[in-house]
C-alpha cells in the first residue's frame, strides 16, 4: 500500500490507480485517485492525501486561531480569523451562562481591534464557525507584534515537534504565538529581537518547500551548535534569563505541540467526500 | 478569397512559424503578491497578468449561494493594449469574454467545497495580440492552482483557425483579421473534456474536424508549458516531476 512516497503533484495529475480511500486534497474519479491541489501526495494504511503547498485558511474544527474582534452584537462578537467567514464568539462563553446583554458590557472585555488565541468548536461550512476562548493558552492577548504568513507554511514554521519555532524562539529571545490561520504574534525583550524572528520566519514563509531549512535559519540567526551547547551550559550564570527561556520554552512547547497534533491528526471528519 | 498572402509559398506564416507551430509561451507564477494567486502569461505578442483573489467572503452578500462557490471574473483590456487607445469602459466584447471564460474555468473548479464564498478572477490584458481569451484562460487556470483552489484539472487554451484554405494553430491578430475562421478552445486535458469552443467564420465538416483536433493539440502543448511553470515554481526545476523525493523534515533531524 505505501506505493506513494511524498510524490509533488498538481491539480489533474493522477497519483495512483486503485482502490484507495481519498483522504485529503484528492478526488476519486473511475478508478483513478487525482490531486486537487499543489502540493506533495503521500499514501499511508488510511489512504492517499495531498499536503497543500498553497491557499487561503479554510477553518477546520479544533484548530487554534488568533482572530481580532471587528464586531459585537448583543449576543456575540464577530471575529475575523483570515478566512472566507467570519468567526463568532457568543458572549457566554466569556461571561458565563447567567450572561444578559443588559447587565454586562461586552466591549469592556474585548473591544473591536482586540487580538485574541481561540479555538474552532464547530465549523461545518453551511455556517460560520464558533469559537471559544475558555481553555488554557487562550483568551485576549495583551501585547506583542502581528504578522501574517500563509496557512500552509504553519507547520514548516513548526517543524518536526516545534523544532523550528524554538530554535528562533530561543535565538531571538521572543516568544512566538502561532495560529493555524497564519497569523503570528510576536513578543519580546528587545525590538532587535523581533525585528530578527520576522526576517527568520519570512525566510521559512518563502523557502518553506527548500531542503536543509533550519540550517538556513540557524545561518540566519547565527546560531551553531557550538554556541548552543555553551549556551546552555552558561545558564546558571545568566539565570534569570533561562528561568524565563525555559518557562516560554515549556509553553511553547504545548502550544507548538498542540498544533502539530492538529495537523497530523486527520480526522475522517475532514475527509472531504466527492 | 483572401486577399493577403498569410502563408508564403514555403509554408511559413508572417510571424515565420509554420502552421503547426505555437507562439512562445511564457508563464509567471506569483507575479502580484497581494493576490492570493497570480500568474502572467506572455503568448506571442499577447501580455497578460491575472490576479486570483479567493475564496473570499462575498460582497454583496446576497450574491452568495448556499451550496457552492461563485466564481467572479472579470476581463479587461487595458487603454494602452492595443495601437488605438481602448476606452476602458467595459465593451460588449470584454462582457462576453468575461462570461465565456467563467463557464470555461468553472468545470475544473470544485466549486461545492466553498460554499457561500466567492473566487474573484481578474485578467487584465496589457498588450493584445490574437488569442488573448485562450491565453487568459490558460493564465488563469495557473493562477487559481497557485491560489490553492481545489480543481479537477488545469484549464488549457488554444485556438486553430483557417487561413488561406489552411487549417493553422494558434491564429496571431493579422491572422484573426484577415482570416476566415478563428475556433479558440478551452480543454481539460487530464479529463479529456471541452469547456469552452467558439467559432467565428465558416468552415465544412472536414476542416471542423481537423480545427478542433488542432487546437486541442495545442491545448495539450501550452498544458506542458502551465505545468513546467507549476513544478518550477513550487518545486524547483532541478527536480524532475514524479521523482520519489524525501520530504525536507526527513532529511533534518
Amino acid at each position: 500500500m505505501l506505493e506513494i512516497k511524498k510524490r509533488y503533484v498538481i491539480p489533474g495529475d493522477v497519483i495512483i490507480e486503485g482502490n484507495y480511500r481519498p483522504l485529503m486534497n484528492v478526488i476519486k474519479k473511475d478508478n483513478f485517485i487525482i490531486a486537487t491541489r499543489i502540493g506533495i501526495a503521500e499514501s499511508s494504511k488510511d489512504g492517499i492525501k495531498v499536503i497543500p503547498l498553497s491557499g487561503v485558511y479554510i477553518p477546520r474544527i479544533n484548530d487554534i486561531v488568533i482572530g481580532k474582534i471587528v464586531d459585537n452584537s448583543s449576543l456575540s462578537w464577530e471575529v475575523d480569523i483570515n478566512a472566507c467567514f467570519s468567526a463568532h464568539l457568543p458572549a457566554q462563553d466569556v461571561f458565563g451562562r447567567d450572561f444578559s446583554p443588559a447587565k454586562d458590557d461586552m466591549k469592556k472585555r474585548l473591544a473591536p481591534g482586540d487580538l485574541v488565541t481561540a479555538r474552532i468548536i464547530t465549523f461545518d461550512r453551511t455556517r460560520d464557525p464558533m469559537l471559544t476562548i475558555q481553555e488554557k493558552d487562550l483568551g485576549k492577548i495583551s501585547n506583542g507584534e502581528f504578522l501574517k504568513i500563509s496557512s500552509t507554511r504553519v507547520p514548516r514554521l513548526i517543524g518536526k515537534r516545534g523544532s523550528m519555532i524554538q530554535t528562533i524562539e530561543q535565538a531571538t529571545q521572543t516568544r512566538i504565538l502561532i495560529g493555524q490561520n497564519g497569523i503570528l504574534v510576536v513578543t519580546g525583550k528587545n525590538d532587535e529581537g523581533i525585528a530578527l524572528a520576522f526576517k527568520a520566519i519570512k525566510l521559512v514563509e518563502e523557502e518553506a518547500h527548500t531542503s536543509n531549512l533550519t540550517q538556513k535559519v540557524k545561518d540566519l540567526l547565527n546560531v551553531s551548535e557550538e554556541i548552543t551547547q555553551t549556551e546552555t551550559n552558561n545558564s546558571s550564570v545568566n539565570n534569570e534569563h533561562y528561568v524565563n527561556n525555559s518557562n516560554r520554552d515549556n509553553n511553547s512547547n504545548n502550544m507548538a505541540n498542540d498544533h502539530s497534533s492538529n495537523i497530523n491528526t486527520e480526522s475522517p471528519k475532514e475527509v472531504q467526500p466527492h | 478569397m483572401d486577399q493577403t498572402i498569410l502563408i508564403d509559398e514555403n509554408g511559413k506564416r508572417t510571424d515565420g512559424r509554420s502552421i503547426d507551430d505555437l507562439r512562445d509561451v511564457k508563464i509567471t507564477i506569483g507575479v502580484l503578491k497581494n493576490a492570493d494567486g497570480s500568474a502572467s502569461i506572455e503568448f506571442g505578442k499577447n501580455k497578460i497578468m491575472v490576479a486570483v483573489y479567493g475564496p473570499r467572503e462575498v460582497h454583496p452578500k446576497h450574491m452568495a449561494l448556499p451550496d457552492r462557490c461563485v466564481l467572479r471574473c472579470r476581463y479587461h483590456m487595458s487603454p494602452f493594449s492595443t495601437d488605438t487607445r481602448k476606452n476602458p469602459a467595459p465593451s460588449r466584447r470584454e462582457v462576453e469574454i468575461s462570461k465565456v471564460m467563467r463557464e470555461a474555468l468553472e468545470p475544473a473548479i470544485m466549486l461545492e467545497d466553498y460554499p457561500r464564498a466567492a473566487i474573484d478572477v481578474f485578467v487584465e490584458v496589457l498588450q493584445a495580440d490574437g488569442g488573448s481569451r485562450c491565453a487568459g484562460i490558460a493564465a488563469a487556470s495557473v493562477a487559481l492552482a497557485d491560489a490553492g483552489v481545489n480543481m479537477k484539472d488545469l484549464v488549457a487554451a488554444c485556438a486553430a483557425g483557417k487561413v488561406n484554405d489552411k487549417i493553422v494553430l494558434d491564429i496571431n491578430d493579422i491572422e484573426d483579421k484577415e482570416g476566415s475562421a478563428d475556433m479558440p478552445v478551452a480543454y481539460l486535458p487530464n479529463l479529456e473534456q471541452i469547456t469552452l469552443l467558439q467559432l467565428d467564420g465558416i468552415l465544412n465538416e472536414s476542416q471542423f474536424n481537423e480545427c478542433l483536433e488542432k487546437a486541442i493539440h495545442g491545448c495539450k502543448m501550452v498544458y506542458e508549458i502551465q505545468r513546467k511553470a507549476l513544478i518550477e515554481k513550487y518545486f524547483g526545476n532541478d527536480l524532475p516531476e514524479g521523482e520519489e523525493k524525501e520530504l525536507e523534515e526527513n532529511k533534518e533531524n
